[in-house]
């Protein structure tokens, strides 16, 4: 795909990616989760810390992929910022895409940054067993708590 | 209305997919738009002589880069109907002996979707695998060729890699069985010397825009002497002798000629100058990188193609990156959440990462070393970021 189709928001991202980056495996209060695998070629990794008011504070990713997954983890990283976890979850691949412009095929690459999202979140509340944290952590906008597991 | 004009980056590293129409050919071409209008087939006035002439001069320029006589020259709107009209006519010509076609695994798709299409009309296909440098085998090549094999089609250059094939010891082996030889020499002509009569290859397929001529004309060399009566794809006019129905594209063929003829005075020197700028691009990113992966033959190899991949990093990504200042080509696009590695790599024996991690770098008649090594920063550059970034250099598998 030409660089042409982008838009510039994704030309951005991809040469100055915001919060590219990795804690290291067993980093406290980090959650780690991923989507996709090298032999699909794109594979996108994504980190969040959660903070004591039960809200992100801080994420990163790293992807091997497009220039569409690296925008699109770029950009999900930036938004979890601030989230809780039922935000986090509630980030949807439109939201990536329609900010990034992203059409066609290249919408998968905001799908697996907001699956790599759900992961990492998953993976803080196993890592911490908090899978049931709090009032409007870890639940559905409906009120019903979440799974835990790995998506 | 005029088409929008897109900015364009500056530096133009893609002269596999197309190259710029040289200055000089294009002055050739201008009065045969608009005063030597004429069309080469009427026979009848000079505005039809004045054109014919001017066809025919550029088939004797056309003939003299490739090795061969103006009469083996068949014009066509390019590659891809010249290799139409080489696979699928000389089938239809040798009905009565046979439908095997033999190829090999790293052809170009106008080679390989030809032979399917075949195959799903009748013929059987033998797709023969290359070595891991990327050049057919000949001894297995030659094991693949059967007594109802009418015709074999391997390219002189590929078009991904840049890997030069033993066309010379292939067509051989064809000749020895009779079996006809095609060539799709595009990616080759106007870059390495070429002899068809030397390579003794019956068949060759040519295109004007691969060596700074127009785009829309090809040829087709037709070896006379191996009284090949290929069938026509095209017809309705008789033109080319009957083999290629259609008025003449005259402005688009004396480009061809006259690019031609330019390629033909100053190839040689071009190609060292050329080759010692890729090596110049290869010796920088290395001392910038470390361990870059050139994929296929460096030593048989156009001396304009640079292919390699660089661990751990998209080259479409890489591709964004530069889009603005460099124009070079990814070996695959990604346009959903999986996606097919290059056939040639895949062919190569390679890991689909190594495919995706793929670079095209296709030098040309105006490329500098200052840009080279201008390039050679940037990627040096944007690929220790991209790999900073990539989790495959992490140390983790997903």
């Amino acid at each position: 795909m030409s660089s042409a189709v982008y838009s510039a928001a994704v030309r951005e991202r991809c040469r100055e990616p915001r919060r590219a980056g990795a804690w290291p495996d067993g980093e406290p209060g980090v959650g780690t989760g991923s989507a996709g695998s090298l032999d699909a070629g794109v594979w996108t990794r994504l980190q969040v810390r959660v903070g004591a008011d039960g809200r992100i504070d801080d994420a990163r990713f790293k992807v091997f992929g497009c220039s569409a997954a690296i925008a699109s983890a770029s950009f999900a990283a930036d938004a979890l910022i601030g989230a809780t976890l039922a935000e986090a979850r509630a980030l949807a691949p439109e939201d990536v895409a329609v900010a990034l412009g992203l059409s066609g095929g290249k919408q998968a690459m905001a799908a697996l940054a907001t699956e790599a999202a759900c992961n990492a979140v998953d993976d803080w509340e196993r890592r911490t067993g908090t899978a049931d944290w709090g009032p409007g952590i870890g639940h559905s906008a409906d009120g019903q708590a979440l799974s835990g597991g790995t998506r | 209305m005029t088409p929008p004009v897109v900015a364009m980056p500056s530096i133009y590293l893609d002269h596999h997919a197309t190259t710029p129409v040289d200055p000089r050919v294009l002055q050739q071409m201008l009065p045969y738009f608009n005063q030597v209008f004429g069309n080469a087939s009427s026979r009848q006035h000079a505005f039809g002589w004045k054109a014919d002439e001017a066809v025919e001069h550029a088939r004797q320029q056309v003939a003299q880069l490739i090795g061969a006589r103006a009469k083996e020259i068949v014009f066509t709107s390019g590659a891809t109907e010249a290799n139409m009209l080489a696979i699928r006519g000389a089938v239809a010509a040798r009905r009565g002996h046979g439908g095997h076609l033999v190829t090999v695994t790293t052809e170009h798709k106008a080679v390989l979707d030809v032979c399917a299409s075949l195959e799903r009309e009748g013929c059987t296909v033998t797709r023969v695998p290359v070595q891991r440098d990327g050049r057919a085998d000949v001894a297995r090549f030659a094991a693949a060729l059967r007594p109802d094999t009418v015709l074999a089609s391997v390219m002189t250059a590929n078009n991904e890699i840049g890997v030069l094939q033993p066309v010379a010891a292939l067509a051989h082996e064809c000749r020895a069985r009779g079996v006809w030889f095609h060539t799709d020499a595009v990616q080759a002509a106007g870059h390495v010397p070429l002899d068809v009569a030397a390579l003794d290859v019956d068949l060759a397929s040519f295109s004007a825009h691969k060596l700074y001529g127009p785009k829309g004309v090809g040829a087709l060399y037709v070896r006379r002497a191996s009284k090949i009566e290929l069938e026509p794809q095209m017809v309705g006019g008789g033109q080319e002798r009957g083999l290629r129905a259609g008025t003449l594209n005259v402005p688009g063929i004396v480009g061809f000629g006259a690019a031609a003829a330019i390629a033909h005075a100053e190839m040689a020197a071009e190609a060292v100058r050329v080759a010692a700028l890729r090596d110049r691009l290869l010796d920088r990113l290395r001392a910038g990188l470390g361990a870059v992966t050139v994929n296929g033959s460096l030593t048989h190899r156009l001396p304009h193609n640079l292919h390699v991949s660089f661990d751990g990093v998209d080259g479409e990504a890489l591709m964004t990156c530069l889009a603005d200042d460099v124009a070079v080509s990814s070996g695959s696009a990604c346009a959903s959440g999986s996606r097919e590695p290059s056939h040639v790599m895949t062919a190569l024996g390679r890991a689909p990462a190594d495919s995706w991690g793929a670079v095209r770098f296709g030098l040309g008649r105006g490329t500098t070393a200052d840009e080279i090594d201008w390039v050679a920063t940037r990627v040096c550059e944007h690929v220790t970021r991209l790999r900073a970034m990539s989790p495959v250099t992490a140390g983790t598998r997903a």
